[in-house]
Order: C-alpha cells, then sequence, then structure tokens
C-alpha cells in the first residue's frame, strides 16, 4: 500500500517540491538583499539599543523598501496558497477513484476500502506535514529581519511562521477528502472544500484569534486613538516590539493588547483548531467510506 | 460455515435469498442460486436488473440487506480482506489507472494481493505481447481488458467474477479473450460468473446459466439441461393458455401470413410433451438466444405449483455433469 500510495501521489509530491523550490528561490532572492540592507542601516544596533524607536529613519526606509514585496503582495497570495495546496491534492484522492471507475479496481483487492484509505491519508498527511514545516522554515528564515523589527505576534507574520501553515494545509486537505467522497467529483469537491476552508481561516484569524487568551489591559495614561500607533513597530501603549493592540473598549479604561510573547501558546490553540477539523473530516471520510459497504 | 451440494460437494457460490435495499428500493430480492466448482456460468439480465448489486455483494464490495453469500462454503463478509481475497473481478470498463505501466499495475497487484502470482502475470503478457513497460494509456481495448483479466487471475481466488468484461471489444478481441478465460478455467481449475450482454458469446462459452430479471432470479443451471427443458410450440392462436402444456414462459402473435397462430415457449418435460392428436400443434426445440429473451421479458418472478420457487432451481444430481 505504501508503494501504490507514492506511486499514486508520485506527481503531485514532485509538484509541490517544484512550488517549494520556487518559494526558496524567491526567499533566498529577497532574504539575501533583506539582510544586507538590515545590516548596512546599522537596524541592529538601533535595535538593540533602543528597539528601533532611536532610528526612525532608517526603520522607514527598511519598511519602504521591502514591506510592500514581502507584506501586501505576499500575504494576498499566501492566505489562498496553502488552501489551494490541500484541496488540489485532497480532492482527486477519492473523488478520481470515483470519477474514473477506478475504485471498482482499488476496493476489490485482498486490503478493505477503510485500510486502503487509512493508510493513503497517513502517507499523504505525511508529505504534508513536510511541506509545510519545510514552507514555513524557508519563510520563517527569510522574514528574520523584518521579524526583528515587527514581532511575529501580527496578520501577516503569525499566518506564515510557527506551526498555523501547515495546519492550515492539513484542515484543507481534509474538506477536500470528504468533499470527494461525497461530491464524487474532483473539480466540484475542490470549490466546496476551499470556500469553507478560507471562510473558518478568516473567522479565526479575525474573530477568534485575539480572544485565545484573555487580553492584557495595558496602561491607562493612553488617551484618545493614538495608542496603536507609535514609533516604529512598538505601540506606544505598551513600549514593546510585537505587542498586538487590540483597541479600547468604550468603557475600559485601558487599551486591551496581546503580549508579543504569546507567539507560541497562540500558534499551538489555533494549529490545534485546525488539526481537530482536520482529523473530524479525515475520520468522517473513512467512517464513511467502510459504511458504503453496509 | 460449510455448506454442501445434493452429492456432498461444495458449490464455488451459493446466495440465498439474497436482497439489497437502496433506501425503499430493492436493488435484488430473494436471488437464490449455485454456480457449481469449475463452471463458467453466465449471469444474464436486462438493464437495472440488479447485476452489478448481486456482483458487489459477491465480491465483498456491498454486505447484502438480507440473506447470504458463500464462496466454496465459506459465508462471506463485506470490507473484509478473507472475502476480498477469495474472488477475483474484473469490473465493467476494465478500469486500470491510465498513468500506470503495465508493470506498474502488477506491482499494485503484488502490494495489494497476498497470493500474488507474478509469474503468471509475466508470462500471460509474455504470451499475448503486450510490453510490461507499455502505459495503460497506450494499450487497446483488447488489452487493457487483458491486463485487467491477468490481475485477477494473479489474484490466485478460486473465483473469478467478470462484469460485461467483452461488451467494450470487438468482434475478434472477444473471441480471443473469451478463449482466454476457458483456457484457464480448464487449466487452474478456476470457476467464472460472467455477466454479459452478448448473448451470442454466452452462448459458445459458458455452461452454466443465469438469467436475472427485475431483481429476481428468474431461471438457473447447466445450460445444456435448461435448452432441454424447454420447447418451442406453435398452436392455434385460439389456444387459451391452460391447454397448453407445461408452464408457459413467453407467448407472441404468429410470424405467419396467416395469423393464426402462436408461438409459445414452454418449460415442459420433453418425454411428457406430445402434440400429436393435435391439429395445427408443432413443437420444437428452443435457441439459447430464444431462451434468453423470454426470460429477459419476463416482469415477474415465475411460480408454478411443481416448482415452487424457481429462484431456488436446484439441478438434481443428473444434471450435476457439466458440459464442457
Amino acid at each position: 500500500m505504501i508503494w501504490v500510495s507514492w506511486r499514486q501521489h508520485r506527481s503531485q509530491a514532485i509538484a509541490c517540491l517544484g512550488v517549494l523550490a520556487g518559494l526558496a528561490i524567491y526567499a533566498i532572492a529577497v532574504g539575501s538583499s533583506m539582510r544586507t540592507a538590515f545590516g548596512k542601516d546599522a537596524l541592529t544596533g538601533c535595535l538593540a539599543r533602543s528597539q528601533g524607536v532611536g532610528c526612525p529613519g532608517a526603520v522607514t526606509a527598511f519598511m519602504n523598501e521591502f514591506g510592500s514585496e514581502v507584506n501586501i503582495a505576499f500575504w494576498s497570495v499566501a492566505l489562498i496558497v496553502p488552501g489551494l495546496i490541500g484541496v488540489l491534492v485532497g480532492a482527486p484522492l477519492i473523488a478520481r477513484e470515483l470519477e474514473y471507475g477506478t475504485w471498482r479496481l482499488a476496493w476489490s483487492q485482498t486490503v478493505t476500502r477503510a485500510r486502503w484509505l487509512t493508510v493513503k491519508l497517513a502517507l499523504v498527511t505525511g508529505g504534508l506535514v513536510v511541506l509545510g514545516a519545510a514552507m514555513t522554515a524557508v519563510i520563517t528564515w527569510y522574514r528574520a529581519p523584518m521579524d526583528r523589527l515587527t514581532g511575529h505576534l501580527l496578520h501577516n507574520i503569525y499566518d506564515f511562521e510557527g506551526l498555523v501553515l501547515t495546519a492550515y494545509i492539513l484542515c484543507a486537505f481534509g474538506f477536500a477528502v470528504l468533499a470527494g467522497l461525497l461530491l464524487r467529483r474532483s473539480i466540484p469537491a475542490m470549490v466546496a472544500a476551499f470556500i469553507p476552508w478560507l471562510a473558518i481561516r478568516l473567522v479565526v484569524e479575525f474573530l477568534l484569534r485575539p480572544h485565545f487568551l484573555a487580553p492584557v489591559t495595558g496602561p491607562q495614561n493612553c488617551p484618545g486613538n493614538e495608542c496603536g500607533d507609535g514609533i516604529g513597530f512598538v505601540p506606544q501603549a505598551t513600549g514593546h516590539i510585537g505587542d498586538w493592540i487590540l483597541g479600547q473598549p468604550a468603557n475600559s479604561t485601558g487599551y486591551l493588547y496581546q503580549p508579543a510573547d504569546r507567539f507560541w501558546p497562540f500558534q499551538f490553540i489555533e494549529a490545534g483548531i485546525f488539526v481537530a477539523l482536520t482529523a473530524a473530516a479525515l475520520g468522517t471520510a473513512i467512517w464513511l467510506l467502510h459504511r458504503r459497504a453496509a | 460455515m460449510t455448506q454442501h451440494d445434493a452429492d456432498g460437494s461444495v458449490p464455488a457460490l451459493r446466495t440465498s435469498r439474497l436482497g439489497r435495499r437502496y433506501g425503499r428500493v430493492w436493488g435484488l430480492r430473494d436471488c437464490t442460486l449455485e454456480v457449481p466448482a469449475g463452471a463458467v456460468a453466465a449471469l444474464v439480465g436486462p438493464n437495472g436488473a440488479g447485476k452489478t448489486t448481486l456482483l458487489e455483494m459477491i465480491i465483498g464490495l456491498l454486505e447484502p440487506t438480507e440473506g447470504q453469500v458463500s464462496v466454496f462454503g465459506e459465508t462471506s463478509r463485506a470490507e473484509t480482506a478473507r472475502t476480498l481475497a477469495r474472488v477475483g473481478y474484473v469490473a465493467q470498463d476494465h478500469p486500470l489507472y491510465r498513468d500506470f505501466t503495465v508493470a506498474d499495475m502488477f506491482h499494485l497487484g503484488r502490494a495489494m494481493n497476498p497470493s500474488w502470482d507474478q509469474k503468471l502475470a509475466a508470462e500471460r503478457m509474455d504470451a499475448l505481447g503486450i510490453p510490461l513497460k507499455r502505459k495503460v494509456r497506450k494499450l487497446s481495448g483488447g488489452q487493457r481488458a487483458q491486463v485487467s483479466l491477468t490481475m485477477a487471475l494473479a489474484k490466485r481466488a478460486p473465483l473469478v467474477v467478470l462484469d460485461e468484461p467483452v461488451s467494450s471489444l470487438d468482434p475478434v478481441a472477444r473471441l480471443e479473450f473469451m478463449r482466454d478465460v476457458m483456457a484457464s478455467a480448464a487449466d487452474a481449475g478456476l470457476t467464472f460468473l460472467i455477466s454479459s450482454h452478448v448473448v451470442s458469446e454466452l452462448e459458445r462459452f459458458c455452461d452454466w446459466l443465469i438469467i436475472l430479471a427485475s431483481g429476481h432470479v428468474q431461471l438457473a443451471g447447466p445450460a445444456g439441461d435448461l435448452l432441454a427443458a424447454h420447447r418451442l410450440l406453435t398452436v392455434p392462436r385460439a389456444t387459451p393458455d391452460a391447454e397448453l402444456p407445461g408452464t408457459v414462459i413467453h407467448r407472441t402473435g404468429s410470424d405467419s401470413p396467416s395469423g393464426q397462430h402462436s408461438t409459445v415457449l414452454v418449460r415442459a418435460d420433453p418425454v411428457q410433451l406430445t402434440v400429436q392428436g393435435r391439429p395445427g400443434w408443432q413443437a420444437g426445440p428452443v435457441s439459447y438466444e430464444q431462451l434468453v429473451m423470454a426470460y429477459l421479458q419476463l416482469r415477474t418472478p415465475l411460480r408454478t405449483q411443481d416448482d415452487p420457487a424457481p429462484a431456488a432451481e436446484r439441478p438434481g444430481p443428473s444434471t450435476k455433469a457439466v458440459t464442457r
């Protein structure tokens, strides 16, 4: 079964390696010049002395040069890329067998279809974890200079580092496998899996993530709205790089924020949500496939 | 559970009161039949008769709603490796992975079947002149059918089920394919169950006949015995069914210009059946195709007094000898 799974997903694995190679080339090209600029602008010393507050000109120049490239364009594409990888790999896994009638071949060998699916899912999931980890490593390396200015908790950084990128891919994959079984056709299954995946992804990011842990109430000496802003990436409300300012509720006396050192707890919580959704979808698919015989 | 036949041998396949319901609709019901070991059995039925449902229950892809299947005396359970191992299956349209080579398909067979016979598979491809390195998508329809059959044979299952194996093939490929099946049946002592619309091929190659219509087995037994047990009568059109001997299976108006006669297919003991002394009556043997067509047109399960469950037709020991 291991060989069978490998043979059937070989071209997908090669395509994923291609995506990874493209990402790595881009990351090395931009990442190297970013590192050079970071050293040239003496941002390292400035950061060590004053978290960048003492050298606003250098911070602004650096962000002007790399900010749009790294953040806006990258984020808009990268928001959907994990979902696309997941559905492209997941949707055909069962649907293709149903579309081409090869399920009659695959499931009439001396392997029950529940085992056939379980082994395939285990192997393909393992491959996607490797892919997600490799993408995360590449992105984390390449963004490292910028992360020193911004911290890791901001939206367009947090989403590609740590654990969540892999979890996003797995979740889209799980949804697509299940959709492929239910809809019996690859392309509709891709669409049917991608839309709820994107909806959940955005709901988690913008509605749930700010409240994963109870926000900390910042110092009260901060009237008006300017506390969310600051010099460089140091919010005035906290005076610390990378703190995530959520805003000041109307009846509150202080700003609410998530401290920058909550990156890993947040990563575990968010990855846990997506991995649980993945497990639910894949478990349902195995159960449904087994039950089709009854 | 081991079930023995009347003469003590275990049938290759036995279904008893087998039924499968999809929601509120029965895809197949009350299906009782038997195929002796070594037979090449034809399963004939119109589209929607429940053939695929029956085959999927025999293979172990589908669990019966009621009744049971046993293969060589052992009751089948869907979704168990033990049952799957006992039946080889060539599905309709010979599904194979198009981007695999023939060698890849056999590698899959080896990986997924503990008793896989790689030597048999390689030798068959050699004999048929199909290169192992060729991609499946580059094979002809006949070659694809042969690769599918080879995969079923190399699985080393004692019962092999073929679903419409020749309907997509040209006449020459049909002939070659069926000859191959016959050779395998003879050489390896395999039992075949072949579902098909192509009645002419079945007549040539299958020694056992099962007719399925409207979700019920209408007729089952050794082909020669079944033909011998039926007569085609030509009688005056006015003759009521009640006066006809045996069981009336099918009755049509006359094809003759005068239009004064009916052609009736009856099941009757040929010894008792006589037309002497009845003016205007003629009796003759029935052809395989006439027999099949008559039974396929039955709308309801056939029931008569002397044969309370024709669905459960069991040939007596005398008819056990399978004609080859």
